[in-house]
């Protein structure tokens, strides 16, 4: 056993898109002890709740997240409606499943590329980010945005999707899938991944349960939960709806868990568009939530299980918004994996949680 | 387990048509609805204010005692609630983006004088 | 599996108990968060189970109280605890990872229990509609034993007051003149009338 050290990582590091710093405590190549910190990008988003009206908000509640940025407008949104009352037509509803699925489709293979480029797999990086980009294209062509859409509103959505548009994004996602398909084999079955993730940051079903994790990183050890399952809005009027789960729970797993999120998001898309009701997009919202109103909703982003409260104070201002984003509850997950892995892979380890430092810092 | 997964879509790469433009000599057309950035049909404009109320960035700012209609582009986050919003429609979102520029500047529109349109039917008749 | 929200209140002596008790049942720990209001910091812990999430609320959190962490039985709390301690300035003990006060970099101390104008503004605002409101109920509640069918000029009054309540004082007082002047006209129309009717008759 070798002498303890400790070896500063981040919160600039190559592999790492977004400010983390972590204390590793090694000896000799193994890893003891991991202390994360954050706190370098703190902007206070949750205290311009008071500046703002709960219409305006919206906009910097989308604004906490590049990538989840509709899921972010979309809970927002749910939670005001809840602590108003407000009842959101239903085809406003399925809208709303159908952008945050493809935010998911765009997100987890966006992911699948950065973990490519994690361990050195440069071409299927590229392949990964090309295919994202035709989601993107279906977002510029139905909300007018790729990275920020601002198409949710307090009651509803602000743009609809016609039948012409709706049939184009079921071709130009027939086709992703085509391609899906070969990229999913080289991350599933090709020898050179396999080699770097198989194994690796092993988290067992008892402490993914017992640290509350949430997202496909708790679904990779075997944890049952996914918050589209408890039905919210459209997502209740979904046919047959299963989490995906993985038992290995390993680095691997959780590739394979998100690798396979993505066909069932387009298959969740296509039945939707499928069923999607006629009818108005949103309803009038007026007045302002009552003095001391309150309510909490849960939404499945992309990297799990999103938690937003917000209270209101008699005015148009809400009194307290409240995001829980999943980052910060997967961050003690983060640790007990990190916990025995080799030096080399901490990287590996810590980009298959998916880390989003800026949801969570807000 | 296998080695090379990725070997037809490379291969194959090489015979496809490239997914990227050749930008500056090649663009791509924007689609309708685009978020571009937002202009004024100052004709319409009866300079209410309601687009200053309503935008959550403090961008625009209408004048009434100098007839003017300004939006600092710097700040505009192109959310469109101020077209939304608009009583006369006169808010328009272009789909083409603002350009670069070096220095930042707030663009004025001079709104005219005009008669309510009911009062030119009258005086034309 | 359905999903519902709950909200109940606890106290700060009853909040060891009820993470035993929590971590017992396996409950799932989803987050902890700290609102500021005028009698202190109120602190939400949330626990779901089955869909069922239930939201326990410690009102009133002073400065010189010491909060217990949960980090013995939830260690994912830790990143919250931690939060709440730099942003709202709560004494949480016993924190598993305790960054004392350096988990976010900070230019301002406790920056999330600053009042700011915006907020003195909206509770103020929300406070006199508030008045206004309750007024207006006593008001109709006394001029409905009287059976006069017509609204009485008082609660109209007490329902314009509602309105200009919400207003900027500027914008009120451009208002009430409005109305006045409105008043004197119509009485001068009145009056008019009367002389017309006079005349004619």
């Amino acid at each position: 056993m070798g002498k303890a050290t400790i070896i500063p990582f981040g919160p600039q590091h190559p592999v790492l898109p977004e400010p983390l710093h972590l204390d590793l405590v090694v000896e000799d190549e193994k890893v003891v002890e991991a202390i994360p910190q954050i706190g370098f990008v703190h902007r206070g988003l949750e205290k311009l709740v008071e500046t703002r009206d709960y219409n305006q908000f919206i906009y910097v509640a989308e604004r906490i997240c590049g990538i989840c940025a509709f899921g972010h407008s979309y809970g927002y949104a749910e939670t005001v409606e809840r602590l108003m009352g407000v009842e959101v037509p239903e085809r406003a509803q399925y809208l709303r499943v159908i952008w945050h699925e493809l935010s998911r489709v765009h997100s987890h293979i966006l992911w699948l590329g950065l973990a490519a480029d994690a361990f050195g797999y440069e071409s299927l990086f590229m392949h990964c980010w090309r295919l994202r980009e035709r989601v993107l294209d279906i977002f510029e062509k139905t909300t007018g945005g790729r990275v920020i859409f601002s198409v949710v509103k307090v009651g509803g959505v602000v743009r609809d999707i016609d039948a012409a548009q709706l049939a184009e994004i079921i071709r130009v996602l027939e086709g992703i899938k085509q391609d899906y398909k070969q990229i999913m084999d080289a991350f599933l079955k090709d020898s050179s991944v396999m080699n770097r993730t198989v194994g690796v940051g092993y988290l067992s079903f008892e402490d993914a349960t017992n640290l509350s994790m949430v997202g496909p990183f708790a679904r990779a050890s075997n944890v049952p939960y996914d918050v589209r399952s408890l039905g919210i809005g459209a997502y209740g009027s979904l046919s047959d709806f299963e989490p995906i789960v993985d038992a290995q729970g390993d680095c691997y797993a959780r590739m394979k868990v998100r690798a396979l999120e993505v066909l069932q998001s387009i298959d969740i898309i296509e039945e939707m568009i499928a069923r999607i009701p006629s009818g108005d997009i949103a309803v009038a919202v007026k007045g302002s939530p009552a003095d001391g109103a309150e309510a909490a909703c849960v939404v499945e982003q992309p990297r799990g299980e999103c938690y937003y409260y917000a209270r209101g104070n008699g005015s148009k201002n809400l009194e307290r918004m409240r995001m829980r984003t999943p980052t910060s509850q997967n961050l003690a997950g983060m640790v007990k994996a990190l916990e025995g892995c080799d030096l080399a892979d901490v990287n590996m380890v810590i980009l298959t949680i998916d880390p989003c430092i800026s949801c969570t810092e807000r | 387990m296998g080695a090379f997964k990725l070997g037809k879509m490379t291969i194959s790469g090489l015979f496809k048509q490239p997914e990227t433009v050749q930008y500056p000599v090649q663009t791509k057309t924007p689609p309708t609805g685009l978020k571009g950035h937002v202009t004024n049909d100052v004709t319409q404009c009866i300079l209410c204010g309601i687009c200053q109320k309503r935008c959550p960035c403090g961008a625009i700012e209408v004048s009434k005692p100098n007839r003017t209609w300004s939006i600092n582009r710097f700040r505009c986050v192109q959310c469109g609630s101020c077209v939304r919003e608009c009583p006369k429609s006169c808010l328009i979102m272009e789909p083409t983006y603002a350009p670069c520029s070096t220095a930042k500047h707030v663009d004025v529109f001079e709104v005219p004088e005009h008669h309510k349109s009911e009062d030119v039917i009258k005086t034309s008749e | 599996m359905g999903f519902a929200t709950e909200f109940t209140t606890i106290t700060l002596q009853e909040l060891p108990e009820l993470s035993n008790q929590r971590k017992a049942d396996g409950w799932r720990f989803v987050q902890l968060l700290a609102v500021n209001t005028d009698a202190g910091i109120d602190l939400i812990y949330s626990f779901m189970k089955d869909g069922l999430l239930v939201n326990s609320e410690i009102k009133g959190v002073t400065k010189d109280q010491t909060v217990p962490s949960i980090t013995n039985n939830f260690l994912a709390a830790f990143v919250f605890e931690n939060e709440v301690h730099d942003l709202f300035g709560v004494n949480i003990e016993g924190i598993a990872i305790d960054f004392g006060g350096n988990f976010y970099a900070l230019a301002q101390k406790e920056p999330m229990t600053i009042i700011s104008p915006e907020q003195k503004a909206a509770r103020e605002k929300a406070r006199k509609i508030a008045e206004a409101k309750a007024a207006k109920e006593k008001a109709s509640q006394e001029a409905a034993p009287s059976e006069q069918p017509a609204p009485k000029p008082e609660v109209e009054q007490v329902n314009l007051e509602a309105k200009l309540a919400g207003m900027d004082p500027e914008k009120a007082a451009k208002v009430r003149a409005a109305m006045e002047a409105k008043a004197k006209k119509e009485a001068a129309a009145k009056k008019s009338e009367a002389k017309t009717d006079g005349e004619g008759a």
